[in-house]
């Protein structure tokens, strides 16, 4: 039993950038020195992770307290990490995000590296963002790239195996664990079952491909358009909706909101981020497309939806 | 659906509110289920609340001198609470509970017991344990849960505290349990008897001999009787306090036995309430095969072991003199090593061994085990607890001074201290202090700013070495790898890496580290440390896995089917 106080170091998860910014649930215990991990879909209940991609931003920020907080995105096939370097960084963190940032900004193309620990945030009007805190970081050649991408596609694989096998099984720590689950998927799974509720695994598995024919070189279909950004969107209280068309009239309206920098939001942006969400590309379609008769949202440029204000 | 289904229910409330009108109680027990999906033991205590407040009022000041108006009490902690107090609200963990029937008024009836700490949310923080019974008893309690109780009081007897957990309190789970639950009468395998708490078993008895217990205080001593006993899962020793007279070879079924952890090992405890009765079973196995599996492996001992058995091949021995109370005194001691890992030995009679003969094969019966720093130490008291075989029950060829194990990393973090093993994980982190180190002249403790915490100022030794942290994804452990190894991993020496860290710095050296090192596949080889700070390697040969991804994608596309 005092084994079980002391405090331990967590492990850190291999994972790709669409299984982590999909997260929207994560968990504290109450203590002060209690770890807090975010939790995926797929049921990672996670503190750390070891994440690595390309280095597209690291620019500086000034805070309110008068301190310059580096901002950065990497991305990795799937999507992007957004994470954070602050005052609170070790030095040698620190150290390296000065080094690498007007690299960045000269153009220079840089496969970083990380190890980092996990965050959550949300905003005052309810987006939900993850963001990760590096602890250590390095730069990396792309054969060291491959190898991570192999390494982080056999653990998704792994984790969404024990997910689907996992759903013929109440989401309790009892059932779980008497249905031989993995124990270090346990906890998360109860979690991420009864916030998430029906998840659909399809875009793990494009990603996981497209990760792979990177790692083996197929540069064609790695250097394929890049993936569309996707957001979070914090979890709706409303009622189940059988044909969901309504919700997913809301989650396009939100995902618009999101991403609009001025000049709209993208068709494929919007699909990608439907499908994301378990609705295909047609239901999707058809939705835009109404939403657009009824005069919610209009298309300033062919392609490119905004809300109409 | 039966019209009495309330009635326990019932009762309880009107028990609390011996005012309160039978049919109202029951209709509203009803509604609570039919309308909110509220079974009755979840809203026994709202109704009571009700009708409670439905009564005081009216019944005016006749009443409330009979019934006193209790207002509930809601602490933080026990040690607030006075031997007085009724209708409690506090939140605690369970630490443990534990069914049993009794009789009361003349009624069988099922209740719990068990331990409870105040304090639940705060991990390092100060808890108070108390006893507590639970008369419900409520099934949602299981051990390492944290439920809040409303409406328990204080029972005081001989100035000793615990709290009573009566039916009408109500007990709301805070977070779920993750310790396993031991049902009462329902024989547990004993390699699954956890570290603390009450457990029933059925196994056969090994060896049982009387002993005594001398009180501290020199006031006498007591009968006890020692033993083994084990099933096809495992062996485990026992201590009973109350007479035990089954013979060595019966099988027994043991319910109520308290288990109790001596450094790593547990140990059963018989006391008054637990009950020892023999039982039957045909296929059970017999003695002399549990026997056979009494001989424990070196990756299976553990400090604080007694009465051990096992087979091991000397591959070093020597003798060793010292002085105690002016007499000249020997020690033998030396390396011993089976396949499944290396440790010590040591002995306090000779041994007929000669340094020629190793290494030697010896069986070795009824031994203790201690531990030091992490490394088991087979303790051999008498030189007729140990046999010489003439052959090894293993493969004779391997060369056991040599020969390392390889042990899966989650299992070495959670298994206890071991030697010769070799195990592999992704580099997780390069500590900032890795390069070149000083010791201690007369420790070997690292000496920080030239200072020892135990010898003071000190010039040091100049020495080499990394600190990581290895990762699998379930467990992680420290690696230090030492000076040979370190120069071996880099390909450089120790004069290069002075130079490169006074030209450039610890940082940017460490930061060179980081891009050779972080997030590799690393295999290391050496013994581990694992207490309760976690786990560490003390690696003295370490590589980096060399991987194709090419490779590793083709495999994980065929296993996997992802084309």
């Amino acid at each position: 039993m005092q084994s079980s106080r002391s405090i331990k170091r967590q492990s850190a998860w291999h994972m790709l950038a669409s299984e982590f910014g999909e997260s929207t649930l994560n968990e504290k215990g109450s203590g002060e020195f209690d770890p807090s991990f975010v939790i995926t879909k797929l049921g990672s209940k996670v503190n750390r992770v070891i994440v690595a991609g390309l280095l597209e931003r690291l620019e500086p920020r000034d805070t309110a307290n008068g301190s310059v907080l580096y901002q950065g995105q990497i991305r990795d096939p799937s999507g992007v990490h957004y994470f954070s370097v602050g005052d609170y960084a070790s030095d040698s963190m620190r150290e390296l995000t000065l080094q690498l940032s007007p690299k960045v900004e000269g153009g220079e193309p840089i496969l970083l590296l990380m190890v980092a620990k996990t965050r959550l945030f949300q905003t005052e009007e309810g987006a939900i963002y993850t963001s990760l805190r590096p602890e250590e970081a390095c730069e990396i050649d792309s054969n060291r790239y491959a190898t991570w991408l192999t390494k982080t596609c056999q653990d998704t694989l792994e984790r969404m195996k024990i997910f689907t096998d996992s759903l013929d099984i109440e989401p309790t720590i009892e059932a779980l664990t008497k249905g031989n689950v993995a124990s270090h998927m346990v906890e998360g799974l109860v979690s991420s079952r009864n916030h998430y509720g029906e998840i659909d695994l399809e875009h793990y598995n494009l990603n996981i491909m497209q990760a792979l024919d990177i790692a083996e070189g197929k540069i064609e279909a790695a250097s394929a358009p890049p993936q569309q950004q996707i957001v979070s969107v914090s979890e709706d209280d409303g009622g189940d909706n059988p044909d969901g068309s309504d919700e997913l009239g809301d989650i396009l309206l939100d995902i618009i909101k999101k991403l609009d920098q001025g000049e709209g939001v993208d068709f494929e942006t919007l699909i990608t981020n439907a499908s994301a969400r378990g609705f295909s590309r047609s239901v999707a379609e058809e939705k835009i497309e109404s939403l657009s008769d009824e005069g919610s949202i209009h298309e300033p440029a062919f392609g490119w939806f905004r809300i109409v204000s | 659906m039966s019209e009495n289904k309330y009635d326990d229910h019932i009762n309880a409330v009107l028990s609390e509110c011996p005012n309160a009108d039978r049919e109202e109680v029951r209709e509203a027990f009803a509604k609570y289920e039919s309308e909110f999906y509220i079974p009755p033991q979840d809203a026994l205590r709202s109704i009571i609340r009700r009708f409670k407040g439905d009564i005081a009022p009216s019944s005016g000041a006749s009443s409330s001198s009979n019934q006193k108006s209790t207002v509930s009490k809601k602490v933080a902690s026990l040690t607030e609470l006075s031997d007085t107090d009724k209708d409690i609200e506090i939140e605690v963990e369970i630490i443990s509970h534990n069914l049993r029937e009794q009789t009361i008024r003349g009624e069988q009836k099922q209740i719990a017991f068990g331990l409870l700490e105040d304090n639940p949310w705060d991990e390092g923080a100060q808890r108070t344990r108390w006893e507590y019974k639970d008369w419900g008893p409520n099934s949602n309690i299981s051990p390492g849960t944290v439920v809040r109780i409303e409406g328990a009081s204080v029972n005081e007897y001989q100035g000793k505290r615990s709290l009573n957990i009566n039916q009408s309190t109500r007990i709301a789970v805070l977070r779920e349990g993750t310790r396993p639950v031991v049902t009462p009468g329902e024989p547990i395998d004993i390699n699954s008897i956890p570290n603390d708490g009450y457990v029933c078993v059925v196994g056969r008895i090994l060896s049982s001999r009387p002993d005594q217990i001398h009180r501290k205080d020199g006031s006498g001593s007591l009968d006890v009787v020692r033993g083994r006993m084990a099933d096809e899962s495992g062996t485990i020793g026992f201590l009973s306090w109350e007479p035990f007279d089954h013979e060595v070879g019966s099988l027994v079924k043991i319910d109520g036995a308290q288990v109790r952890t001596f450094r790593d090992t547990p140990e059963l405890n018989f006391g008054r309430t637990t009950k020892v009765e023999l039982y039957h079973d045909s296929n059970f196995a017999d003695a002399e095969s549990l026997m056979e599996q009494n001989i424990v492996t070196i990756s299976q001992l553990r400090d604080g072991s007694r009465d051990v058995e096992a087979i091991v091949q000397i591959t070093e021995w020597t003798k060793r003199s010292f002085v105690r109370d002016g007499q000249e005194k020997f020690l033998w001691s030396g390396q011993i090593a089976d396949p499944s890992g290396k440790c010590r030995m040591s002995a306090w009679e000779e041994l007929p061994i000669n340094e020629s003969d190793l290494p030697v094969t010896v069986k070795v019966r009824g031994v203790r085990v201690r531990a030091w720093q992490g490394i088991p130490d087979i303790t051999v008291d008498k030189a007729d607890q140990v046999e010489i075989l003439e052959s090894t029950p293993w493969d004779g060829s391997i060369d056991l001074s040599n020969h390392v194990v390889e042990v899966p990393l989650t299992e070495l973090v959670n298994g206890s201290s071991r030697v010769g093993i070799s195990t592999q994980g992704v580099v997780a982190s390069v500590r900032e202090d890795c390069g070149i180190i000083m010791r201690c002249t007369q420790c070997r403790r690292v000496l920080r700013d030239g200072n020892c915490n135990q010898h003071g100022d000190d010039e040091g030794n100049q020495d080499v070495r990394l600190r990581l942290v290895i990762d699998d994804g379930m467990s992680t452990s420290s690696l230090l790898i030492n000076k040979e190894a370190t120069l071996n991993l880099l390909n450089t020496t120790e004069e290069k890496i002075k130079a490169e860290i006074d030209s450039d710095g610890q940082i940017e050296f460490v930061q060179r580290l980081r891009g050779k090192l972080l997030g590799r596949l690393v295999i290391a080889s050496g013994r581990t440390i694992v207490d309760e700070q976690g786990a560490m390697i003390l690696a003295d040969k370490t590589e980096l896995v060399e991987q194709d991804p090419g490779l590793i994608s083709t495999e994980i596309r065929a296993q996997w089917g992802v084309q």
